[in-house]
């Protein structure tokens, strides 16, 4: 009984997020104002990026506040190998998958000293590392300096370059929340959730810490990195200042933490929620006002959601003492 | 290489440094005491340094004058918001990650409203003795940094002294080490947490109205002054005031050495990777932990 519910109830979730995916995927082809498409195109990314960033932030509860650099990277790698190899569409859309294995190998490579540090040395030092990798490569002439990079544009009309990047987003989309899932019901997941509640203890009850972290980190850094080169070849010209900004990075925390950090679903929705926040904001008020509404925001929601929004709706029937099981 | 710019340099580095540490200092305290790490904090140092500029234009009060008014504006504004904003937050089981986030939100609200009041553009606190210099042999030293130098070890010196001398401060050191034992003993834990927010609001203005003699500012500023901040607290170590005085001393001879050596894009480089380092190598900080 309670099990034919339960499966029930996963039928359910999975037509609407059938549903949900096959909507954001005609949108396009409505033939809506660019700017609707290119906006969504933000919204998609800033998506894939909180719900990459909570594999390691949400589920193991290290705050990584340098993020982006894994953004930057990804498109510098597609620019680089771009350029070297004078690549066509098709290719500079394959350069991606190289661009999320470099941030990956990167997150490994950092992430070896970086995590054995917790709560807010590790996320100071992840920030000192986003600092780090902008100002190098700013500083290094073969990757552009400060000039930035170029990619070479599709050779398409604007409205389908934007169609394209948004369905390709979208895909990213959906493999890197179907991963953040998969993960949060695996043993994985499970292991790296015991690394939050406690580590010591988690330690002797025989999970690898070690491993389970690196492992996450990287994961994270990958999805971050695919994305990233899309982005570049989005932009087609990007600086580093663009791609390495350190607001992105605390965005991506917010976004995530907003949403709720320890679902796959919570990510999802803070991340589009605070993009529309931010865009109707910037529209409507002036900046200044817009972005003292943004801040009052985050002291409203931790002070009466400490949990994110998600934990907030979810418990609140149970508080008021409605829809209590009968048996 | 030029011996007498190196040692300029080392001199304007430390004088920086002893000014970061007094900025740093509350941030250690409140990390410390009630482990709320406040994103804000160098923002209220950067509204300290507005409310001088402003008592100065407007009236010509002299900025260390204009402590006599920002300290204690800081010190009430400390404890209102510890009381609407810290005290809802205190039993949450992850308080360290809330009051980032919360400060955060803080730190806008105050970045926006300053640029409402004032504007983006950059201001100098520009006193009468702004332009005097004290030359000793081939040393120079500008009149508004040896100023913001003697406030910045008086600040210092003053809240180390309240913790060590004080009912009060050891009571906020008591609570520290000890929160549970400590009420046993008396201590209002709530009450005592308030002060220590209001004691670090406050030393925060006053390092901001520091800083403010040494350069110039705008309301984006404190993004750049918190990451020094982070700095000198993580290398002095949490909670250690005196050694974050010590970290703001060390960190000024490195920033002023490599200013003087490196070419300038490379000095925040050479900085973000030292912290690195430091973090990795001595997450407790150089000095063993005062309490």
């Amino acid at each position: 009984m309670n099990m034919e519910r339960e499966s029930a109830a996963k039928l359910v979730r999975t037509i609407i997020v059938l549903l949900v995916v096959g909507a954001l995927a005609a949108f396009p082809f409505l033939a809506p104002p660019i700017y609707f498409i290119s906006f969504g195109f933000m919204i998609l990314m800033y998506v894939t990026l909180a719900t990459s960033w909570s594999i390691i932030g949400g589920y193991a509860g290290y705050l990584s506040f340098g993020h982006v650099a894994f953004l930057g990277i990804g498109a510098y790698t597609t620019a680089l190998i771009t350029n070297h190899f004078g690549l066509h569409a098709l290719g500079t859309i394959g350069t991606v998958l190289p661009a999320g294995l470099v941030a990956a190998g990167i997150a490994v490579v950092v992430g070896y000293p970086c995590l054995r540090l917790r709560g807010p040395y590790f996320a100071v030092i992840t920030l000192c590392f986003a600092f780090v990798v902008h100002l190098a490569v700013k500083n290094l002439s073969f990757m552009g300096g400060s000039d930035g990079l170029w990619i070479p544009s599709m050779k398409v009309p604007i409205e389908w370059n934007r169609l394209i990047f948004y369905e390709l987003m979208l895909i990213l989309v959906v493999a890197t929340t179907a991963a953040s899932a998969y993960i949060g019901g695996s043993k994985f997941g499970a292991g790296l959730r015991a690394i939050k509640e406690d580590e010591e203890v988690a330690q002797t009850m025989a999970v690898n810490a070690p491993a389970l972290k690196s492992l996450a980190f990287a994961l994270s850094a990958f999805f971050v990195g695919v994305a990233g080169g899309l982005y570049g070849y989005y932009l087609e010209y990007f600086h580093p200042d663009t791609v390495f900004d350190v607001n992105i990075s605390i965005l991506i925390v917010l976004m995530a933490l907003f949403g709720g950090g320890g679902s796959w679903l919570g990510p999802v929705v803070g991340a589009t929620i605070l993009s529309l926040v931010n865009e109707g904001l910037s529209t409507f008020v002036n900046a200044e006002l817009a972005r003292i509404i943004y801040g009052s925001l985050f002291i409203v929601v931790i002070i009466f959601m400490p949990n994110g929004i998600m934990e907030f709706f979810k418990k609140r029937p149970k508080t008021v003492g409605e829809n209590l099981p009968s048996t | 290489m030029n011996t007498v710019l190196i040692v300029q340099s080392l001199i304007s580095g430390i004088m920086m440094g002893a000014v970061y540490a007094l900025l740093g200092i509350g941030f250690s305290l409140t990390w410390g005491v009630m482990k709320v790490i406040n994103i804000a904090h160098a923002t209220f140092g950067l509204v300290g340094a507005f409310i001088a500029y402003f008592l100065l234009n407007r009236w010509g009060v002299d900025p260390i004058v204009s402590l006599v008014i920002t300290v204690p504006f800081l010190f009430v504004a400390g404890c209102v918001i510890y009381r609407l904003l810290i005290v809802p937050i205190r039993r949450s089981k992850e308080i360290i990650v809330s009051s980032m986030i919360l400060t955060f939100g803080v730190a806008i609200v105050l970045e926006n409203l300053l640029l409402l009041l004032w504007g983006p553009e950059p201001r100098l606190l520009t006193t009468s003795y702004t332009t005097k210099v004290i030359v000793i042999g081939p040393f120079y030293f500008q009149y508004p940094w040896v100023a913001g130098f003697l406030m910045a070890v008086a600040g210092v010196a003053i809240v180390h002294l309240f913790l060590m001398k004080t009912y009060t401060g050891k009571a906020v050191r008591a609570a520290w080490q000890q929160p549970e034992a400590s009420q046993l003993y008396g201590v209002n834990l709530k009450r005592i947490s308030m002060i220590a927010f209001g004691l670090a609001v406050s030393s925060a203005g006053a390092g901001g109205v520091g800083l403010a003699m040494l350069y110039s500012f705008e309301p984006h500023s404190h993004n750049l002054w918190l990451i020094y901040v982070f700095l000198v607290v993580i290398v002095g170590g949490v909670g250690n005031i005196l050694g974050t005085a010590a970290a703001g001393v060390i960190i000024g001879i490195i920033t002023g050495l490599s200013l003087a050596l490196l070419p300038y894009q490379w000095v925040n480089l050479l900085t973000f990777g030292l912290l690195m380092i430091i973090l990795v190598v001595r997450p407790q900080g150089l000095f063993r932990s005062e309490v």
